[in-house]
C-alpha cells in the first residue's frame, strides 16, 4: 500500500494537470514585534517575536484542476542562531473526478467541525506557537501533508483525509514561550537550562501510524449536520513513558457529530465527541490520560452594525474519574471530573471596516484559569496593515490549559503589506 | 404601400396605449418591473466587478470580484457566489448568499488560508457590503412588497423620461424612512434614488452611471452610491457581463464555495 498509493497518485495528478495556464502571483510582507509582560519567565529571550515574514503565492488553474502554493521565508531576530528560516505552508494540486469526486493532495492548511477556537472533531494539527505570540490567524493551523477526497451525491458529503505521516500540534517548546513541566512541578524554559527545550518524538513513518479523519456531511434548509470519525493519535504529547522518562503520543480514536445553522437572527452550533484513549479505555494506566467526552454550544449574533458577539460553552466529561484521581501525587493540582470552559467573541468594526477591534477570552471557573486576546488593526490602505495586541494567561494553578502558559503575557505590533 | 400603414399604425397605436396605462400605472407595479429588470435580468449572470470606495478625504480603496448570480424564479429566490480577488488580503475568499424571499437571507463565508467553511448571521441586511457606501441589501435588492410606493409624476432625468416614485418601508426600517427613485420609463432600470434617513434628511444617494445593452438586456453597467452625510463615495464597475449561461444550481454548494467554480471564474 506505501509503495503503490504514492504511484496511483502520480498518475492521477498526470491526468489532471491544469489545462489552461493562468498564473498568478501575491502574497505579503510582514515586521511582527513582540514583548513579554513577565520578567520572570524562564525562557531565553526578552522578545516573544522579532521577525520579519515575506509569503509568497501562487496558483494556476484550468476548468478542472488548481494548483496552489503559500511560501513564507523568515528572518526571526530571537533566535541566537539559525535567523533565517522558510516553511513551505501549502502546495497542492486539486482536481476533479468523473462529476461527484474531489481531490485535493499535497502540503494543505485543514479545518472542520463547528467551534470558534475550540476544537473537538477537528484533529488537524494547530500551532500554538505562533496563536500565543501575534502571528496572523491563518498560522494557528500548521499544514499536514494529506490526500483529502471528497464524494458528493445526494445524501450529502463525505470527505476522507489520509495523512501518511502523523502531525501533531506546535506547542511552546521553553525557548520563547515558557511551559509547565510535571516532572519538575513548575513552569519551565529554555533560560533555566538547556534540557527544557521541549520537542517530543513523533510516532515513526509507518502505515500503521498515519492519520485519518472523515467526516459526512448533510445540509438541510439553513442547517449543516456533520458526523465525524478520527483515528491517530492524541495531537498533544499527553503520555508519557517511564521507561524513557519522556512523553509520547498516545492513540486516540474520535466519534462526534455536529449541528450548525442560521437560528434566532444568528448563528448556532452545537458539537460533541468521544476521545476514545485507545492506549487507556479501562482508565488504568496513569501514564496515559482517560477517554472523555466533550460537548460544546456556541451561538453567534451581530448585536448592532458591525458589531458581532459570539459566545460558547464547553463540558468534557473525563471517564473512570475515581482511578485517574487516585492516581494522582499528592499535593498536585487535580481537575474536575467534569471540566467547564466559557468562551467570548466581541468584534467591533469602525470607518468603513478600515479599523476592527477584536476581544477572545476563554474562561474555565473548573480549572480557574483564562486566556484573554485582543487586537487592534488598523488597514491605512489595501496594502498596508497596522495591528497592536495581546496575549494575557492567567491560572490559579500552574498544570492547567492556560495556567501552564501564565508567564508568557505579550503585547506585540505588527506591520502587514500585502501586494 | 396602403397594406403597410396599419402595420405601422398598430404598432404606433399600441406604444400610445402603453405609454396611457403605464403612466396610470400602479406605482407598486413599477417597482416591481423595477426590481425584476435590475436585480433579475436573464435567469442567470456573471460579471467582473471593480468596486471603489473613497473616503471623506479622497483616498481610495479598491476591491475585485467576480460575481455569480441565479434565480430561482423571476421575483424568487436568488443565490449569489462572489470570489475576491483583490486586495490581496481577501484574495482568493469566497462568499454566498441564498436571498430569501420569506425569510432571513443564509450566507457562508470561506476563508482558504484557513481552509474555514463560516457561515454569517445575516440579521443586518442594512449594513456596509465590503466596506463600501453599499449595504448588503443594495447588492441583492430590497422586496418591492417591503414598501408603500407612491407614484409621483413623471420627469425628465437628464435626457431620459423617468418615474418618479416615493417608497415608505411598511415596518420601521434603519435603511431609510424614505426613498425616491427615478425609473427609466422604457426599461425600468433605476436611474437615481434618495434615502432619507428618519430625520427626513437626504442621507444616500444612488446613480446609475452608464447603462449598457448587454445580450439584448438593459444593464446598469456603472453604479455610484453617494453617502452625503458621511461625504463617501463607491463606484461600481461591471464588466465581461453575460446572462443566461446556464449556471448550474449546485455551483451554490459549499462544494464550490471551497473549490471555485473555474468554469466561470478565472
Amino acid at each position: 500500500m506505501n509503495k503503490i498509493a504514492p504511484i496511483v497518485f502520480g498518475l492521477l495528478l498526470l491526468a489532471a494537470v491544469p489545462s489552461r495556464a493562468e498564473v498568478r502571483f501575491d502574497g505579503f510582507v510582514q515586521g511582527l514585534f513582540g514583548g513579554r509582560l513577565d520578567q520572570h519567565n524562564p525562557t531565553s529571550t526578552e522578545e516573544t517575536a522579532s521577525e520579519t515574514r515575506l509569503q509568497l503565492r501562487m496558483e494556476d488553474f484550468g476548468d478542472r484542476s488548481e494548483f496552489f502554493g503559500r511560501l513564507d521565508f523568515l528572518y526571526d531576530g530571537t533566535q541566537d542562531t539559525n535567523q533565517y528560516d522558510w516553511e513551505l505552508r501549502e502546495a497542492y494540486l486539486k482536481f476533479r473526478l468523473g462529476s461527484n469526486f474531489d481531490f485535493k493532495v499535497g502540503r494543505q492548511i485543514l479545518t472542520w467541525g463547528t467551534g470558534d477556537l475550540i476544537f473537538i472533531n477537528d484533529v488537524f494539527a494547530k500551532d500554538y506557537r505562533s496563536f500565543f505570540i501575534g502571528r496572523d490567524d491563518q498560522y494557528l493551523k500548521a499544514p499536514q501533508n494529506a490526500i483529502r477526497t471528497e464524494y458528493y451525491n445526494s445524501l450529502g458529503a463525505f470527505s476522507v483525509v489520509w495523512s501518511p505521516r502523523f502531525t501533531p500540534n506546535r506547542l511552546p517548546t521553553g525557548r520563547r514561550l515558557s511551559y509547565y513541566n510535571p516532572m519538575s512541578g513548575e513552569i519551565v524554559g529554555t533560560g533555566t537550562g538547556p534540557q527544557y527545550y521541549f520537542e517530543p518524538a513523533i510516532p515513526p513513518a509507518r502505515f500503521k501510524n498515519s492519520e485519518l479523519a472523515t467526516r459526512f456531511q448533510h445540509q438541510f434548509g439553513a442547517f449543516s449536520f456533520s458526523a465525524y470519525f478520527y483515528r491517530g493519535f492524541y495531537k498533544n504529547p499527553t503520555g508519557f513513558d517511564p521507561n524513557s522518562m519522556s512523553p509520547f503520543f498516545p492513540r486516540l480514536n474520535v466519534y462526534g457529530t455536529s449541528l450548525r445553522g442560521a437560528t434566532m437572527g444568528g448563528i448556532v452550533w452545537l458539537e460533541g465527541g468521544y476521545f476514545d484513549s485507545r492506549q487507556d479505555q479501562a482508565g488504568d494506566n496513569p501514564y496515559v490520560p482517560n477517554s472523555s467526552a466533550t460537548g460544546m454550544v456556541g451561538f453567534e449574533r451581530q448585536v448592532a452594525t458591525d458589531l458581532t458577539v459570539n459566545g460558547q460553552w464547553q463540558v468534557d466529561y473525563m471517564t473512570n474519574y475515581d482511578k485517574f484521581k487516585a492516581q494522582q501525587p499528592p499535593g498536585a493540582y487535580v481537575r474536575d471530573e467534569v471540566k467547564h470552559l466559557l468562551t467570548s467573541r466581541v468584534t467591533k468594526q469602525l470607518n468603513m471596516e478600515t479599523i476592527t477591534l477584536s476581544g477572545f477570552v476563554f474562561y474555565s471557573p473548573s480549572d480557574e484559569d483564562a486566556y484573554v486576546r485582543f487586537s487592534g488593526e488598523y488597514k491605512y490602505t489595501d496594502n498596508l496593515t497596522f495591528m497592536l495586541g495581546g496575549n494575557i494567561f492567567d491560572g490559579k494553578h500552574h498544570s492547567t490549559d492556560f495556567g501552564q502558559f501564565s508567564l508568557n503575557d505579550n503585547i506585540f505590533v505588527k506591520l502587514t503589506y500585502g501586494y | 404601400m396602403k397594406k403597410l400603414i396599419p402595420h405601422l399604425l398598430l404598432p404606433v397605436l399600441a406604444l400610445v396605449l402603453i405609454a396611457i396605462t403605464a403612466s396610470a400605472q400602479d406605482a407598486n407595479e413599477i417597482m416591481k418591473k423595477s426590481h425584476l429588470a435590475y436585480y433579475y435580468a436573464g435567469n442567470d449572470g456573471l460579471a467582473e466587478v471593480t468596486m471603489t470606495l473613497t473616503d471623506k478625504r479622497g483616498k481610495e480603496r479598491v476591491r475585485e470580484f467576480t460575481m455569480l448570480r441565479r434565480d430561482e424564479s423571476d421575483g424568487g429566490n436568488q443565490e449569489y457566489y462572489t470570489y475576491f480577488k483583490k486586495p490581496s488580503d481577501v484574495s482568493r475568499l469566497t462568499f454566498m448568499v441564498h436571498k430569501m424571499t420569506d425569510g432571513n437571507d443564509l450566507r457562508w463565508l470561506y476563508v482558504p488560508s484557513v481552509d474555514l467553511v463560516k457561515p454569517i448571521s445575516a440579521d443586518d441586511k442594512n449594513s456596509s457590503f465590503v466596506g463600501s457606501d453599499f449595504t448588503y441589501e443594495d447588492v441583492s435588492g430590497r422586496r418591492w412588497t417591503e414598501d408603500n410606493h407612491t407614484y409621483k409624476g413623471e420627469q425628465d432625468l437628464n435626457g431620459t423620461a423617468v418615474y418618479v416614485i416615493e417608497s415608505v418601508p411598511k415596518e420601521p426600517y434603519k435603511g431609510f424612512a424614505r426613498k425616491v427613485s427615478y425609473i427609466d420609463k422604457d426599461n425600468f432600470l433605476p436611474l437615481k434614488e434618495e434615502y432619507y434617513d428618519s430625520k427626513n434628511n437626504l442621507e444616500r444617494i444612488f446613480t446609475a452611471e452608464k447603462v449598457d445593452t448587454v445580450d439584448g438586456i438593459p444593464t446598469v453597467t456603472i453604479r455610484k452610491m453617494d453617502n452625503v452625510q458621511k461625504k463617501s463615495f463607491t463606484t461600481v464597475d461591471f464588466t465581461s457581463i453575460k446572462y443566461n449561461v446556464g449556471i448550474e444550481a449546485d455551483v451554490f454548494s459549499e462544494r464550490y464555495l471551497k473549490t471555485p467554480p473555474r468554469k466561470y471564474i478565472h
